[in-house]
């Protein structure tokens, strides 16, 4: 077993106005060798003069990354020559840099690490040599702009966690404001060094690696160089020490052309500046310009504002983005609905102006108020969008626009009646037929109203005055299969059919309230085994629009049991976050019990009246009934035991995460993120298509090979869901009976792997040598998520996103 | 004297340099000299230029390292023979201010590296007391033109004595001031940390105006500060010997002489010069500098080392001297350096390379530093005997051009008395005090820092028993009638 260490040093240029030792502007994209003078281009005679807001701006960097801040910190001569360097040495720091013994904390795919810094040190950036033709041309703008180096210690371990490293380092200085923190431009520079070795032999054979202008360049770059290091000494060759570049056209790392001799660099104290002693006006400078950073921000958003880790991700990556949230709040806005509003159709509408959110006519007084409209019911959610796109466009309030475009929506139930009394009046045969106990005419009657109102009556309302102006409460009881909607055959087996008469079975059913009315919608006719990606998406988009239309009071759904972990999740994932009562049930029989006997009441009969009662008046969201215990919507296992004579079934639920059903424990659903509108039946079938062509669920066997797996990902499996041992396990040796090759095939294309376990456990990665190496070839764990919850979550999340590490992130936002 | 220097320049410039040009023809003390380029350059600060009114309208020479806008700035080197000075030096510019007026550039040791001015690639400058001996170096241009009466005035730089070893060949004196007093924003940088600019004159009140104006904290340089006043400043200046000093007389430090390796007549100058100083009142009291005999070994490491640093900008790309062609960047470099600077560059640059070596710092350029330390508590010790130490500025007269009578080895050697007032940051004067067998002998006064006003005082004692000579043919300034 081989371990890895890596170090970085990352270069920013701070900020400033002026370069470091002149007052020449430090900016780039100017004529070449316009912003130079004297001193930066080392004329005779010149004298460089500290700039203090680099210094101060330096400070506040070593301190954010937890340094021991120098007292005295001393700039020294580097002394080389290169011709982009004005005076053949760099006034950089050595012996004694301005911070020491810092720490930043990372965590990739579940596993947090304490990275050390080992010092950061300020010093002057050199001007840029650019090679045309025959000619060397320079460009001096650059020389002598402040730059800050931050050197770690070698303790990640692969290139991914170098990445979110430099992720997170660019998002602390655009906090702080001391660099933009662009790795293309290269005002945030990385170069890093990688040894490998046997496990406990220690750091192994240094390499640097250097011409890494992107953080997705370091981490391929960690990865090539930690397994063409491990290629050397498994062949029992040695690792020379190195500088290596990445070029990125190849995805190889290749030596770098070597000097004939070795860099002395003569480091010696600077006499042209004094030591830099630190005052307490100074360090008041520096505290002042801490800020909450972003991991805490992120924190705080999730404990404050009940946000998921996603959203607050999302909102806490721009300082400006996180400051709006903010100030939206503070004018009373919703978090959740704020939250979300920014990530979505807020973010788009930026994306497509090409604009900032600090530039943009939208202030957070406008979007407060947008919020403010659509919670009070004066507008619905398809208005607020156009509201929005109206604020762009016209540079106007909501209430105003809303106005002047007569969008408001009628919420006031004195208003309201008046259409229903005229509608109700009109159609008295309707009304006839639903206090008859017929559901189907309710539906008609809101759409009617809504026609009287142009669309503009609040629909949830509407469904409130309908109902109980007619007395009736209406639930839709959607049939989707299975035995409960069976029929046994001669033969004696169980075949698809069609859902039993509610009526008729519920007549006498004392413990359904008087005002129910339910209508029974037909979905399909088959055994839930057999569920396709159609079968689905007809499913969802028929939720989705008795939810937008406010048909029903609730909805409940007739399933099989064989694949109801499956489909209560893709609901739940889906709806979670509905207004109205979603609930599933099933039966392993069908309905057999002869209709109108003394017999007792079939199983399907009574989970689909428990389910009913749980929808009229139970909470919203998605959940699910069988038998007399009600379950949450995650990590179902439907088992069978053995009753006496008769084959039963039950459903248990794996983790923590069943057990308790109070949704708020559960992880969040991932809906709305989606850019698939629900409503669209054909879209949301394409989208489940393509997302679960690319999906494919594995269990860790015994002997398994993992090259299967690669004939898999050469037919376009770009996402597994791997079913490991215990917390995390499954073999990783150099053997072909193993996930090894898999995995690292499948880090080389950009193939996920979401790792969940067989054993009821917490997947974690936590205990063993082979969860590590999981870990470290790229595995993602799951947590608590079954392979069924975690499934249908990768399928939604692909509606959300094509892009391999948008879903990565969705999947581990749990 | 003065009154004819305050009006040459109005009154009739072109027979100023033409009288200029004459005498330098065989002095050769200007590199380049133009007195009206800057002339009609309205004095900036009224207040300055009132307070030393004494230095309103003089000429005055710039060492060819010292930036001076319009001039060039050749450091007496090929690789800057062409380079124009862009900016003025902030002495230079507070002279200026004052309402004195640069009028040329004179010659030096290249980048300062010398004690003979021979070591200029761009022109020879020779002795006015005597044409087949040196000038001394490296501000011998400075010295020399002052000791021809070219100008009143002119300013050097003193790394490890060249302000003062030229002014004592030539009979006239160097003030090197407190390191740092001085900013040396546009003083083209030998060694950083010794590196300071002073002023070479034939009058005290005139150089005691220029140290005065160009003295004081300057924000381009940050190792710059104004000078510290102390209670004894006011005392120094009114003269020593006529107030007496801290309710007492004087006291003077001076060396065993027989320790010195002097010669004959440095020897019996400087004898004679503490007899000298005895009679005006002052205490004569013995003090042993142990340090000395390690003075020319730190101060060659230390400034050979900053040295290489410094010259490294000196490459071709941006200025100066370049070769027509070159097959890359590196060649240039190379082409440039190795055709742009001369031998005891060269010399130097390598030394300082080789001390800075990784591996080889403890036992070179670090173990100088704690000699350095060693030799400024020295000096510290000394000074809380004594109020100032009196010791001769070179081991002996001006040598003959060519080295035959001092290889440049012993030239290094013989600077130890100098640059142990670089390698403490002290102030430093070298005043005439004799001219045995036609050549001058200076003798040099050291102070703790900030003592300039207390060397010039004594310097002044010293003038009531000794008046300086002129060189024989130059005891009226040039164009005088």
């Amino acid at each position: 077993m081989y371990q890895s260490f890596i170090g970085l040093e990352i270069h920013i240029q701070l900020a400033t106005q002026t370069k470091i030792f002149c007052g020449c502007k430090a900016a780039f994209g100017d004529e070449p060798n316009s912003n130079i003078c004297p001193v930066c281009m080392g004329y005779p005679g010149v004298l460089p003069v500290l700039n203090q807001e680099a210094m101060r701006m330096a400070y506040v960097v070593a301190r954010t990354l937890n340094c021991t801040l120098s007292p005295r910190s001393v700039f020294e001569r580097k002394n080389y020559f290169y011709p982009d360097l004005p005076k053949n040495y760099q006034i950089s720091q050595y012996e004694h840099p301005l911070g020491r013994d810092g720490f930043v904390d990372i965590e990739f795919h579940k596993k947090k690490r304490r990275v050390r810094i080992h010092e950061v040190h300020l010093e002057e950036d050199a001007g840029k040599m650019i090679h045309a033709g025959d000619m060397s041309l320079l460009d001096y703008n650059r020389a002598g702009t402040p730059l800050l180096e931050i050197v770690t210690e070698p303790d990640l371990e692969v290139g991914e966690e170098a990445e979110v490293l430099l992720q997170q380092f660019r998002r602390m200085v655009r906090y702080l404001g001391v660099c933009d923190g662009n790795m293309e431009e290269g005002s945030m520079r990385c170069d890093a060094n990688v040894s490998v070795n046997l496990s406990g032999g220690g750091l192994g054979n240094k390499v640097e690696i250097k011409n890494l202008n992107s953080s997705r360049f370091v981490r391929k770059a960690l990865n090539f160089e930690i397994s063409r290091q491990k290629d050397i000494l498994e062949r029992g060759g040695t690792v020379v020490q190195e500088t290596r570049l990445w070029n990125e056209n190849r995805d190889v790392s290749e030596p770098m052309r070597t000097k004939e001799s070795a860099h002395d660099y003569r480091y010696f104290p600077e006499p042209d500046l004094p030591p830099f002693i630190t005052d307490d006006a100074f360090l008041l400078e520096v505290e002042k310009g801490l800020v909450e950073l972003p991991a805490a921000r992120r924190t705080r958003f999730i404990d404050e504002y009940g946000l998921s880790e996603l959203q607050a991700e999302f909102l806490i990556d721009e300082r400006s983005t996180a400051e709006f949230f903010e100030h939206t709040i503070a004018l009373g806005a919703d978090p959740q609905s704020a939250a979300s509003w920014l990530a979505s159709d807020v973010k788009k509408l930026l994306n497509r102006r090409g604009e900032s959110i600090e530039s943009s006519v939208l202030n957070p007084e406008r979007f407060a108020e947008l919020l403010r409209l659509l919670d009070e019911g004066r507008i619905h959610g398809k208005i607020a969008k156009q509201v929005l796109e109206e604020v762009f466009v016209s540079d106007a309030s909501p209430a105003a626009i809303i106005k002047a475009k007569g969008w408001e929506q009628i919420t006031d139930p004195a208003e309201l009646s008046e259409y229903i009394d005229a509608v109700l009046k009109a159609n008295p045969n309707a009304v006839e037929q639903v206090r008859a106990g017929d559901a189907k005419p309710v539906g008609f009657l809101v759409g009617q109203v809504m026609k009287a109102t142009s669309g503009r009556a609040e629909p949830q309302l509407l469904q409130e005055l309908i109902s109980s102006r007619l007395a009736v409460k209406v639930i839709h009881v959607l049939s989707f299969g299975g035995a409960i909607s069976g029929v046994r055959r001669e033969d004696g087996l169980i075949g698809p059919g069609e859902l039993f008469d509610l009526r008729t079975e519920f007549a006498g059913d004392t413990g359904l309230p008087a005002e129910l009315r339910l209508e029974e919608i037909q979905l399909g006719a088959f055994l839930s085994e057999e569920i396709a990606p159609a079968d689905w998406a007809v499913l969802i988009s028929e939720i989705a629009r008795r939810i937008e239309d406010s048909e029903a009071a609730g909805i409940v759904v007739a399933h099989g049991t064989d694949t109801l972990s499956y489909t209560a999740s893709l609901l739940y994932w889906f709806f979670g976050k509905a207004r109205i009562p979603i609930v599933l049930t099933a039966s392993s029989v069908p309905n057999d019990s002869e209709r109108g006997s003394a017999k007792p009441r079939s199983e399907a009969v009574a989970n689909i009246s428990a389910a009913v009662k749980r929808a009229a008046s139970g909470a919203p969201g998605v959940g699910v009934v069988y038998g007399a215990q009600e379950f949450a919507p995650l990590n179902l296992k439907f088992e069978r035991v053995e009753e006496g004579a008769a084959r039963a079934g039950v459903f248990r639920t794996w983790n923590e995460i069943g057990g308790d059903s109070n949704p708020a424990h559960l992880p969040a659903p991932i809906y709305p993120a989606a850019g698939v509108e629900p409503t669209d039946r054909k879209a949301v079938q394409t989208a489940l298509e393509n997302a679960m062509s690319r999906c494919f669920i594995v269990k860790a066997f015994p002997g398994m090979r993992g090259d299967h797996l690669i004939t898999l990902m050469k037919n376009g499996v770009r996402y597994f869901v791997l079913e490991l041992y215990d917390t995390g396990t499954a073999s990783v040796r150099e053997t072909p009976y193993s996930l090894r090759a898999a995995l690292q095939y499948g880090a080389a294309n950009g193939v996920s792997f979401f790792c969940t376990s067989q054993q009821e456990a917490m997947v974690d990665f936590a205990d063993y040598v082979t969860s590590h190496e999981l870990w470290r070839e790229g595995a993602i764990p799951m947590g608590r998520l079954t392979t069924e919850s975690a499934f249908t979550r990768l399928i939604v999340a692909q509606l959300g996103s094509e892009d391999e590490l948008e879903v990565q992130r969705i999947m581990e936002d749990q | 004297m003065l009154t004819f220097w305050k009006n040459v320049l109005e009154n009739s410039p072109d027979a100023y340099e033409k009288a200029v040009r004459a005498r330098d023809a065989r002095i050769g003390s200007f590199l380049e000299f133009n007195p009206t380029r800057h002339l009609g350059n309205a004095p900036g600060e009224v207040a300055s230029a009132e307070k030393h009114a004494v230095l309103a309208g003089l000429p005055f020479g710039v060492k060819d390292n010292i930036a001076v806008d319009g001039f060039r700035l050749s450091c007496g080197s090929r690789i800057l023979e062409n380079f124009n000075s862009p900016y003025h030096a902030t002495a230079v510019q507070r002279l200026i201010d004052a309402g004195a007026v640069p009028v040329g550039k004179t010659n030096l040791d290249e980048f300062g590296m010398g004690s003979s001015t021979d070591n200029s690639a761009l022109g020879s400058t020779t002795n006015p007391w005597n044409e087949d001996y040196v000038v001394g170096g490296s501000s011998g241009g400075s010295a020399a033109a002052v000791a021809a009466g070219l100008v009143p005035f002119a300013l050097g730089s003193d790394t490890g004595g060249s302000v003062r070893q030229p002014a004592s060949f030539c009979g006239v004196y160097g003030l090197k001031p407190t390191y740092g007093t001085v900013s040396r924003f546009g003083l083209v940088a030998y060694a950083s940390s010794l590196d300071v600019i002073g002023a070479i004159s034939t009058d005290l009140d005139v150089l005691q105006a220029v140290y005065e104006v160009i003295s004081g904290a300057d924000p381009f340089d940050q190792t710059s500060m104004d000078p510290v006043p102390s209670a004894s400043h006011d005392a120094d200046a009114a003269g020593v010997a006529s107030l007496g000093y801290r309710g007492k007389s004087p006291c003077l430090g001076v060396l065993k002489p027989e320790q010195l390796e002097l010669s004959a007549e440095v020897a019996e100058t400087y004898q004679t010069c503490l007899e000298g100083f005895r009679s005006l009142g002052y205490e004569v009291k013995e003090v042993s500098l142990s340090m000395l005999e390690y003075v020319a070994p730190v101060y060659y490491t230390i400034a050979t080392a900053e040295a290489s640093a410094n010259l490294a900008r000196y490459n071709g790309v941006r200025y100066g001297l370049r070769p027509d062609y070159a097959e890359n960047p590196e060649e240039l470099v190379r082409l440039s350096r190795d055709q742009g600077f001369g031998a005891e560059v060269k010399l130097r640059i390598l030394l300082g390379t080789y001390v800075l070596r990784s591996g080889f710092q403890d036992q070179y350029y670090l173990r100088a530093q704690k000699i350095r330390t060693a030799i400024r508590t020295d000096f510290e010790a000394s000074f809380g005997e004594v109020d100032m130490i009196l010791t001769p500025t070179f081991p002996r007269q001006a040598f003959r051009h060519g080295g035959e009578d001092m290889s440049p080895f012993e030239q290094k050697q013989a600077d130890k008395f100098t640059a142990s007032a670089n390698l403490a940051g002290i102030p430093a004067l070298s005043f005439p005090a004799g001219v045995p067998k036609g050549l001058p002998v200076g003798m040099q006064l050291l102070a703790p820092a900030f003592g300039e006003p207390r060397l010039l005082a004594a310097a002044r004692d010293y003038a009531t028993l000794y008046k300086p000579e002129l060189a024989p043919g130059y005891e009226r300034p040039a164009g005088e009638q």
